[in-house]
């Protein structure tokens, strides 16, 4: 029964989408009746099956459904097996992700069938949203690397499709085509990862690499560096999709889309499926701590440049974006540190950001619907009067996402921020590592009065995953000559600093839209108005989830009994996650001043128009310019990759056409050539055939008197 | 021995070969899907052929009582081919279940030993039959040979598909040549049937002509070998060979020399029927000038049938053991390479050729001259196979190389009919709107009728070999079982590499159509194409493409097992 639930997960939004596909041009301005049918039918099933998992409805906590084998070839002493097959793997973490996923699915594809209201392209854009829905799910169902592949290039062509979905705005189409070839870099290292994987395991199947922690144990104590290698490879396809620096220059332009796709896809689901990857590799990477160590770093420096980027911002939905960019730089940074702390945070910040993230740009939506399609925040202001439904939710979002006490972003980033601590203490947190000394811990992991060294800070583990944590040494881990926890250290407070940024710029843009006198661009129109409630609602469910989701499965719950709720759920598959954490008040502390001084000083500097961001822009011009062209990645881009590639291009272009067309233009004129060769063969005249008959009877059976050396 | 009988008592084995003990229990025995017993007659096991005869009389007298205002010819058609189908698909399935595949049992003789009875050829029997329903209500749809003509027609068809029954069931060199003209005769005045056109009259001609030349090589061949063997049974030849043979080493004189000359007749006569290089000259015409739907007839049954019986004789003078073939080894093991040669230069002038062509029937004869050479590759690849005693001395391995090679020929024959099928169909229909079969003037098809468009552009992928069409699994057979026969001489290889590289080749033409299909806007003055699903033609497209399909994706562990059991029917 509840196999049978998790296949129709994917099957209502793939039903939809073919619907819509053939009845698109009858159905019109109906079509979203049909995604939403079909989101709402995966997100009930979705939730069944959460529910299934919660309450041990599968017999081991996890299933993999075999769906549709394609081909099978077996190994053999010089070959290696090949086995092709679609199936569908359900455990507590891909039931989290599809929760999430079709949850917001359905509230995005409401919002959308007031928002794309009289767009000629209504029935195509829904069908891509349905169609998108459906890879996602697949995606995040994968039971093995080859389908997850598959299912990770089906999201980026459903992400171009949306992307460029206002194809006659050149913009548009040039922003869709640019995220298409920037994830085409990290997919390359994701695909040659999986070739590794293929390669080091004989199989691509999870339950044989993954799963199998003897496997990689096996493997990792052969070749120490090949495990390493594999994660690097994969890593790289998760900044592709994920947006993470070096890659993340497609995620703002990506914007150009329309933004129910921005708040779906480019903030809620799709680029997390980096971070869920990296989550769903745990048992890789835990035996990868150089691989994890770039993890971290990379996930640091990407929140801290994309912060920094986002202070300038003057265009509403670029904000977000760059906040997105940031948050899942988070993500990673949790990923990498190597506790499990950090992996379940990651986790759970990738579910508060989906809702908070969606929130801010449905809301972005909505002001720009009511602006008439201008986002530029210099263009409007005092809001908050005329949209004041929007108001409240767009607020809530902000708070949430910087990261204030008691909404879902606190407790997320908290987590985040704690676990980075841990690792830069080990020694301070050492039961963590030690988890054998569970004598001094009783069954709840509630620290024993014995004191065990320094088992104040300790949890109970348990299981195997433990043991492979234990035995990588991460003390000993280097990068470029840099102690592990000196990297951690530094990117504690990097970290840190990125927080009061976060609530800086977050606010920045509240104040700018909301506050202050209100303005109104001409664009707007008789626009000028609340939205409708088909845009609202989803709204305002969305503001209860990013208002109360952390309070009530965050650590706050863990008073029930012990862990908490999302912790205990996700501990089904990472078994470290289940561990009691004691609150890091250090960490509290400083992130929750950090939340206050930057909604403070942006309220000072824009509650009120006033000309203190202008002087401090006088004052520093040129961090002001760094930060406001985006750090000139994309010039950079442009200098360092964009011209030499075009050079090279116009050098085989013309090798192309003095080489290869020459060839390939003779090659072409060979079959005429020989046709016109043969064409007097085919003269029409039988007498000929026979001759021709005779001829090759005799070839025939002298080729069979010489070679047979009689 | 027969001079010791007299007439009545050979009468009396001749009556009890052909009827049977107690035919009619054992018909019912048949019917309940149970393996027929030792004493039953050859007309039971001929059962599916009489039908045919029968429909074919049926037909006949339609015409000459002037009963089509009854029954049409196209319904006595449909219901004898249904009839013989059902009938054939019971044996199959009373084989298949109650013998193993390779038992003794299953090679039973019908008619004093002149046919065969066993799975191999009663999956063609299926092949053929299914082939000749879905030909028939093809017509039907299409409409080719009008209410008057239609007993006419369909008499020449059944007669065309007997000749082929008897083909794949033979186990002698006379009823090989039987067979083959009476495939052909029928033929000749199918592809004259367009009486008004020609273009038409002179296809056939040309067909009769060079036919007739084929056939006399071939005669000349058959009796060639009989004489010098002194039998034409399929089961002793080889061993009579090996006597006639004699020496060891293998001596060049005067018996080898005529031995060698034989074989090459009687393949000759195969290599016309199956359109190899340079014996395919009567092809293009003879499609060209046809109908469509004939066109396609001959295209895949002639063929399957023409294949069906070069195994018969080829593994008849292979033998089924080394021991009687032992001498003959090398000279097989050579011909095989010099098959899958010849295999590959059809294949690739077959592509070569398609390559500019206009006419979509055109294009289509090339195209099946190239897959009759990827296919003749599957048994050139076997003779080498079954032939590589220096390199694998276990018999058995090397029958079961041999059985994956015919397992790959007979699962692409499957596949070919359907994708072939599919796409003279949809050219048919086509045809029958545009009334055009220029490439060029199918422009705009996507937008006016989408089932046609899906159901071509499935047969065309399918016929380049892509996955996850049925095409695809098909070639990927054949191929690995070139593969393997590269490890025995690298001559295999280098045809592997000409297969592979007439893959690639073959994506152009057939591309091709599918841009003017896709791309192309229509011609202004152009009719518009209303073909849509729900109408018999498009139902009937679609049926073909989802096969294709589901061949590729689902169907090919079944198919490929029933081949697979087949084919092993033919090694001990």
């Amino acid at each position: 029964m509840l196999e049978l639930l998790v296949i129709l997960i994917p099957l209502c939004p793939l039903l939809a989408c073919l619907a819509i596909t053939v009845l698109g041009p009858s159905l019109k301005e109906n079509s979203h009746w049909l995604t939403v049918l079909g989101n709402a039918g995966a997100f009930t099933c979705a939730l069944v099956a959460l529910i299934g998992v919660a309450t041990n409805g599968f017999p081991e906590g996890s299933q993999t459904i075999p769906l549709y084998q394609w081909m099978s070839i077996p190994g053999s002493s010089n070959t290696m097996a090949l086995d092709i097959t679609i199936a569908l793997h359900i455990d507590s973490m891909s039931a989290i992700m599809l929760t999430m996923l079709t949850f917001v699915a359905t509230l995005v594809a409401i919002y959308a069938s007031s928002y794309m209201h009289g767009d000629p392209g209504y029935a195509r854009f829904f069908a891509c949203v349905s169609l998108f829905t459906f890879s996602m799910i697949m995606l995040v169902l994968s039971a093995n690397f080859l389908q997850l592949f598959m299912f990770w290039e089906a999201v980026g062509l459903c992400s171009y499709l949306l992307i460029g979905f206002w194809y006659e705005k050149p913009s548009a189409s040039a922003a869709g085509m640019k995220a298409f070839l920037v994830n085409r870099v990290g997919d390359f290292g994701f695909a040659i990862g999986i070739f590794l994987l293929w390669r080091t395991f004989g199989s691509v199947d999870y339950v044989d690499t993954i799963f199998n922690p003897a496997a990689l144990a096996s493997v990792a104590a052969k070749y120490p560096g090949l495990l390493e290698t594999i994660c690097l490879c994969l890593f790289t396809g998760a900044i592709g999709k994920s947006a993470q620096f070096p890659l993340h220059v497609w995620l703002p332009d990506a914007m150009e889309g329309p933004t129910p796709v921005s708040a779906l896809i480019h903030a809620a689901t799709m680029v997390t499926a980096g971070v869920y990857m990296v989550a769903r590799c745990t048992n890789l990477y835990m035996l990868a701590p150089h691989a994890q160590l770039v993890v971290s770093i990379i996930g640091g420096l990407t929140a801290l440049i994309a912060a920094l980027i986002g202070l300038t911002q003057t265009d509403l939905k670029r904000v977000l974006a760059y906040s997105t960019v940031s948050q899942l730089g988070y993500m990673f940074l949790g990923l990498g540190t190597g506790t499990f702390l950090g992996i379940g945070g990651a986790m759970f910040h990738l579910v508060t950001h989906a809702f908070f993230k969606a929130l801010l740009f449905l809301g972005a939506g909505s002001v720009m619907h009511a602006m008439g399609g201008v986002i530029d925040m210099r263009q409007f202001g005092g809001l908050r009067k005329l949209m004041p439904k929007t108001y409240a939710t767009f607020l809530v979002g902000s708070l949430a996402l910087a990261g204030l006490f008691p909404l879902s972003g606190f407790w997320s980033k908290d987590t985040i921020l704690a676990s980075v601590r841990m690792a830069a203490h080990p020694e301070a947190h050492k039961a963590d590592a030690h988890p054998a000394t569970t004598d001094g811990h009783d069954a709840h992991g509630k620290p024993a009065e014995s004191g065990h060294g320094a088992a104040d800070h300790g949890k109970a583990g348990h299981g195997d995953a433990h043991a492979a944590v234990a035995s990588v040494d991460r003390t000993k881990v280097k990068l470029f000559g840099i102690a592990a926890t000196t990297w951690y250290e530094i990117l504690f407070w990097a970290g840190s600093f990125t927080a009061f940024l976060t609530a800086f710029y977050t606010f920045r843009a509240v104040f700018m839209t909301f506050h202050g006198e209100e303005r109104i661009p001409e664009e707007a129109g008789h626009h000028a108005h609340e939205s409708p409630s088909a845009m609202t609602t989803p709204l305002i469910i969305l503001a209860l989830g990013a208002a109360f989701l952390g309070l009530a499965l965050g650590h706050m719950s863990a008073i029930f009994n012990g862990t908490g709720f999302f912790d205990g759920f996700l501990s089904k598959t990472i078994p470290g996650t289940a561990g009691h954490h004691d609150a890091d008040w250090f960490v509290i502390g400083l992130s929750t001043v950090a939340a206050i001084a930057g909604i403070g000083l942006a309220w000072m500097m824009y509650a009120e128009r006033s000309g203190v961001p202008a002087a401090i822009a006088q004052a520093v011009p040129p961090l002001y310019r760094l930060s406001l062209n985006k750090f000139y990645f994309d010039e950079l881009y442009y200098i360092f990759l964009v011209v030499p590639v075009v050079c090279l291009a116009q050098l085989s272009r013309f090798i192309d056409w003095i080489g290869v067309d020459g060839l390939v233009g003779f090659i072409s004129r060979i079959p005429g050539a020989i046709a016109k060769l043969a064409r007097p063969i085919q003269n029409g005249l039988v007498q000929f055939y026979a001759l021709s008959m005779m001829l090759a009877t005799a070839m025939l059976l002298w080729a069979l008197l010489v070679r047979p050396g009689l | 021995m027969v001079c010791d009988m007299n007439f009545s008592e050979l009468l009396q084995r001749v009556v009890q070969d052909t009827v049977g003990t107690n035919p009619f229990g054992d018909l019912g025995r048949v019917w309940q899907g149970q393996q027929p017993t030792l004493s039953d007659g050859s007309l039971l096991m001929f059962l599916p052929e009489l039908i045919v005869v029968g429909t074919i009389l049926a037909l006949l007298f339609v015409r000459l009582f002037d009963l089509d205002k009854v029954f049409s010819g196209q319904s006595v058609a449909l219901l004898g081919s249904t009839v013989a189908l059902l009938v054939a698909v019971v044996q199959f399935l009373a084989l298949k279940n109650f013998d193993g595949a390779a038992s003794d049992a299953v090679h039973k003789t019908m008619f004093t030993g002149l046919l065969v009875y066993d799975a191999f050829g009663v999956f063609f029997k299926v092949f053929l039959l299914l082939f000749l329903q879905l030909v028939v209500y093809l017509t039907r749809l299409t409409g080719l040979p009008d209410r008057e003509d239609a007993p006419d027609f369909y008499t020449l068809l059944f007669g065309s598909t007997l000749g082929m029954l008897l083909m794949i069931s033979s186990n002698n060199l006379l009823m090989v040549f039987l067979g083959i003209e009476m495939t052909s005769v029928p033929s000749y005045a199918m592809v004259g049937f367009l009486k008004g056109r020609r273009t038409s009259s002179e296809a056939a001609f040309k067909y009769v002509v060079y036919g007739a030349g084929a056939a006399g090589v071939m005669l000349y061949g058959i009796s060639l070998l009989a004489g010098l063997l002194g039998t034409t049974n399929f089961p002793e030849m080889a061993v009579r060979l090996n006597m006639v043979i004699g020496t060891h080493p293998l001596k060049m004189d005067a018996t080898l020399l005529t031995l060698l000359l034989s074989i090459v007749m009687i393949l000759v006569g195969f290599a016309f029927k199956l359109s190899i290089f340079p014996f395919h000259f009567w092809g293009p015409d003879a499609f060209e000038g046809a109908s469509t739907e004939v066109a396609g007839f001959l295209s895949v049954a002639s063929k399957g049938a023409a294949f069906a019986l070069l195994l018969r004789v080829l593994l008849a003078l292979v033998g089924p053991t080394t021991e009687q073939s032992g001498l003959m080894v090398p000279v097989y093991f050579y011909l095989g390479i010099a098959i899958s040669v010849l295999a590959a230069v059809t294949a690739t002038f077959g592509n070569l050729a398609a390559y500019s062509q206009n006419n979509i029937k055109r294009m289509l004869a090339y195209s099946t001259i190239a897959h009759a050479g990827y296919m003749l590759m599957a048994v050139g690849a076997m003779l080498v196979l079954l032939n590589a005693t220096k390199h694998v001395p276990d018999a058995q391995v090397r029958w079961d190389l041999a059985t994956r090679a015919v397992e790959g020929l007979l699962f692409y024959l499957w596949v070919y009919m359907l994708m072939n099928l599919g796409a003279f169909a949809v050219a048919a229909f086509i045809r029958n709107e545009l009334f055009s079969e220029d490439i060029t003037d199918f422009g705009g098809l996507w937008t006016q009728a989408p089932v046609l468009t899906f159901a071509m552009a499935c047969c065309m992928f399918s016929l380049i070999g892509m996955p996850p069409f049925g095409g695809f699994t098909g070639k990927f057979m054949v191929f690995s079982s070139l593969f393997q026969a590269g490890h025995y001489h690298w001559a295999m290889w280098g045809v592997l590499a000409i297969a592979g590289l007439n893959t690639v080749f073959s994506l152009f033409y057939y591309v091709r159509v599918l841009k003017f299909m896709f791309i192309a806007p229509a011609k202004d003055d152009a009719r518009r194409v209303k073909v849509p699903l729900t109408s018999a033609a498009g139902s009937y497209v679609f049926a073909l493409a989802v096969l294709v399909l589901w061949t590729g994706m689902w169907g090919a562990k079944y198919l490929s097992a029933t081949a697979h059991d087949v084919a092993s029917v033919l090694f001990p």
